[in-house]
């Protein structure tokens, strides 16, 4: 029984009149329990919508969520989930621990418990030292902490992390990298969309790869590099996509061609 | 409720610590204290003029702050992206509008409570204490502020910010006037014109109601009964603007 | 959660019903309370631009403090509709109706040279205060204002004696109280100013009191005629 399971799931955006986006066209991908599970794209190819539906953020306009057995719409589903979005946005006039506390206190958590989390995640992101400094003043790859921290203030079965190092220097990758392997060590489910490749390629177990609104292909990632003969990620990237465009080109030609 | 009131101390403390409230609060202060500089007039002049200038300046002042803090609470929220985090909680949309309702309407409370407390200092200061008359007239510029905020709010669902400032702005003006609509309406012979005219003036807030200060500033008692019947006017105006709020929220995509 | 949104919008909807027999009853009691604006037909510029429902009382004031500044610079005859101005803006507002009438029929009076002119703006002040009386009937104020004038410019007695009797029916200080006896005597009515002295033996103007019944028993009323006949003209 996989914890999270996308059915056949469609996001059109209408943009004024007979003008329409497909962002997101019949995906369907499971993720299962214990496993970090990564989503791969170029920009715009349907990553952040795909998790935006997920969170209930945007209503699909076809297809199914079920995230444990409940929509993702319900609030139960909500308080297994950990999210953090890209740049992560926070209230800047809130310290690290304000920010913390909000969000613990939004899950329903007790103060004692509150606290004990908050002490505990700001050692892990290693801003135990801010203090009473405001968002305002944090740097960048402070700001993606304290938001992988909010992440976790509930000890979320499931956590979902929207390119989790964009603008992070490269210790900060590093660092960011090795805190989702110790999550998911630590029973964690992970869901990551990226456009690092080697990122993918060292923390994921399996992946999905997204273009242009479809998913072309998802699977453990030795089984696709066998699978379409690729020497490693990036070769196996830039092969599908291949494969998807000239398929589409052919196809409009064909369609061209008929009329 | 408990999450409720989670997002609307938030929402308190994002306001406290803006300064847009501490700006209006000093200029709505320096209005009610130009109005002392009229002491070469009889006293009782000068009192009269420090209640018109007062109410006027808590009404108006009020309803900046109302408009801008409704705006701020929900399309900040939305143009920071912070309403990305917050809706992946565990909390209903439904939760949210109520949530920044409450947190709003304690600011604008607040504000108004503070240059209120100037108002009836000076007047002691002056040797006039103020009657129950003085106070059932803030109460109902309270309500009407709280009715304005739940307005922008309501319209903060669905409409652009630029869109919403001007039409609380036209709401308020025109909601002051609506007396002037209805005495236009009583002298019209037309039946679909009539009906119209009453349709209209049920939908838009007839903030109209709660000015009592024109007679509250000469002396003339204002009934209890009048006091309940707006009060409650502005409590189902102000659940008919949350709850078309929820709608429009439940069905936004951020 | 998104397919039992319709009932937000329901309620929101039926809840226009009460609240539009609410707007009735309320419509009601500010014509009762006498709490409804007038309607928009404004002269003057400055107050016209802040004729906005919550500024009345603010474009009231600031006429007021025009009318003061005309007044002290003379131009007179300029008031007038400055004083309707206030006076409609904010009708309850007595000072406006007293104040205006004394100015008509007092300090613009007394700058006229033309007997004519004169009574004319004692008629103003007249007819102002009179309008004044039609908006505040319930209170002793205006009801004075008037009698006195009536009674000290344009020593009609016979009016004066009538507001004075209108204005004591409410709580009034005790000047109006004494004024109508004073009233009654230059109106000739014997008996009333003698009831009204004794009712001002009550009074702090108890000793007045005592002396005009003293003077009432011995020499009679102290009308005008009785006035020209001592020699003694009323002071101006």
């Amino acid at each position: 029984m996989p914890l999270l399971k996308v059915t056949d799931l469609s996001k059109v955006f209408y943009l004024g009149r007979n003008r329409k986006v497909v962002a997101l066209n019949k995906v369907n991908f499971e993720v299962e329990d214990g496993e970090i599970f990564g989503i791969l794209g170029p920009n715009g190819s349907g990553k952040t919508t795909c998790l935006k539906l997920l969170l209930g953020i945007l209503f699909p306009t076809e297809g199914e969520i079920d995230i444990m057995g409940k929509s993702q719409f319900d609030v139960e589903a909500k308080e297994k989930i950990g999210f953090l979005p890209e740049n992560p946005y926070y209230y800047e006039y809130l310290t690290g621990a304000e920010v913390l506390s909000f969000y613990g206190r939004l899950f329903g958590m007790s103060k004692g418990l509150i606290k004990d989390r908050t002490e505990y995640l700001l050692k892990l992101v290693n801003l135990q030292d801010t203090g009473k400094l405001s968002l305002r003043h944090y740097s960048k790859g402070m700001l993606e902490r304290i938001g992988l921290a909010s992440s976790l203030i509930n000890d979320p079965k499931i956590l979902i992390l929207d390119e989790p190092t964009t603008g992070l220097d490269p210790i900060g990758c590093k660092e960011t990298r090795d805190l989702l392997i110790k999550l998911k060590e630590a029973g964690k489910t992970i869901l990551l969309s990226s456009h690092f490749l080697s990122e993918v390629e060292r923390v994921c177990s399996r992946i999905a790869i997204f273009h242009r609104g479809n998913l072309l292909t998802t699977g453990v990632l030795a089984d696709l590099l066998n699978q379409y003969q690729a020497e490693n990620l990036e070769d196996l990237f830039v092969k599908t996509i291949e494969t998807f465009d000239s398929a589409a080109e052919k196809e409009k030609s064909e369609t061209a061609a008929v009329q | 409720m408990g999450k409720v009131w989670v997002i609307a101390s938030n929402t308190f403390r994002e306001a406290l610590r803006k300064k847009t409230l501490y700006i209006l609060l000093v200029v709505a202060l320096v209005a009610i204290g130009t109005s002392r500089f009229f002491s070469f007039l009889a006293a009782q002049d000068e009192l009269k003029m420090i209640k018109d200038v007062s109410f006027a300046t808590i009404e108006f002042f009020g309803a900046i702050l109302a408009i801008f803090t409704a705006i701020g609470a929900v399309s900040g929220e939305i143009e920071k992206k912070t309403i990305y985090t917050l809706l992946s909680k565990p909390i209903t949309r439904r939760n949210f509008i109520l949530g920044k309702f409450v947190g709003q309407s304690l600011i604008i409370l607040l504000n108004a409570v503070l240059i209120s407390l100037f108002f009836i200092g000076l007047l002691i200061s002056k040797k006039a204490v103020p009657d129950i008359e003085i106070y059932k007239s803030l109460l109902l510029i309270y309500v009407e502020l709280l009715m304005i905020g739940s307005i922008t709010l309501a319209v903060a669902t669905f409409a652009t910010d630029a869109f919403n400032i001007i039409f609380s702005f036209f709401l308020f003006i025109v909601g002051n006037l609506t007396v002037y609509f209805k005495q236009l309406v009583d002298r019209t012979e037309n039946i679909v014109f009539k009906g119209l005219g009453e349709m209209v003036r049920t939908v838009i807030p007839n903030y109209e109601n709660f000015n009592i200060r024109d007679q509250v500033v000469v002396g003339v008692s204002v009934s209890w009964k009048y006091i309940g019947q707006t009060t409650l006017y502005g409590l189902i105006y102000i659940t008919i603007a949350v709850l078309i709020g929820i709608y429009f929220f439940q069905k936004r995509e951020v | 959660m998104k397919n039992k949104n319709w009932v937000n919008l329901f309620i929101a909807i039926l809840l226009y019903i009460p609240m539009g027999f609410l707007q009735v009853n309320i419509d009601y009691r500010r014509k009762l309370e006498d709490l409804e604006a007038r309607l928009l037909l404004m002269p003057g510029q400055v107050a016209g631009s802040l004729v906005l429902g919550g500024f009345r009382g603010v474009a009231a004031d600031l006429l007021w403090l025009n009318i003061e500044d005309l007044w002290h610079h003379g131009h007179t005859h300029k008031l007038l509709p400055l004083f309707e101005s206030v006076a409609w803006l904010q009708p309850r507002y007595i000072t406006v109706w007293a104040v205006g009438g004394w100015h008509m029929a007092y300090n613009i009076y007394a700058t006229l040279e033309d007997e004519k002119e004169k009574k004319y703006w004692y008629e103003q002040g007249v007819s102002f205060l009179k309008k004044g009386i039609a908006y505040n009937p319930e209170q002793y104020d205006l009801y004075f204002e008037l009698g006195w004038t009536y009674y000290n410019k344009g020593e009609d007695y016979s009016n004066a004696v009538k507001y004075l009797e209108k204005a004591v029916k409410f709580p009034a200080p005790d000047y109006v109280k004494s004024l109508l006896a004073h009233a009654y005597e230059n109106n000739e009515q014997v008996d009333e100013a003698v009831q009204q002295w004794t009712k001002v033996l009550d009074t702090g103007f108890k000793p007045i009191a005592q002396r005009a019944l003293i003077s009432l028993k011995t020499d009679g009323a102290f009308t005008p005629k009785r006035r020209t006949r001592l020699g003694l003209d009323k002071e101006t």
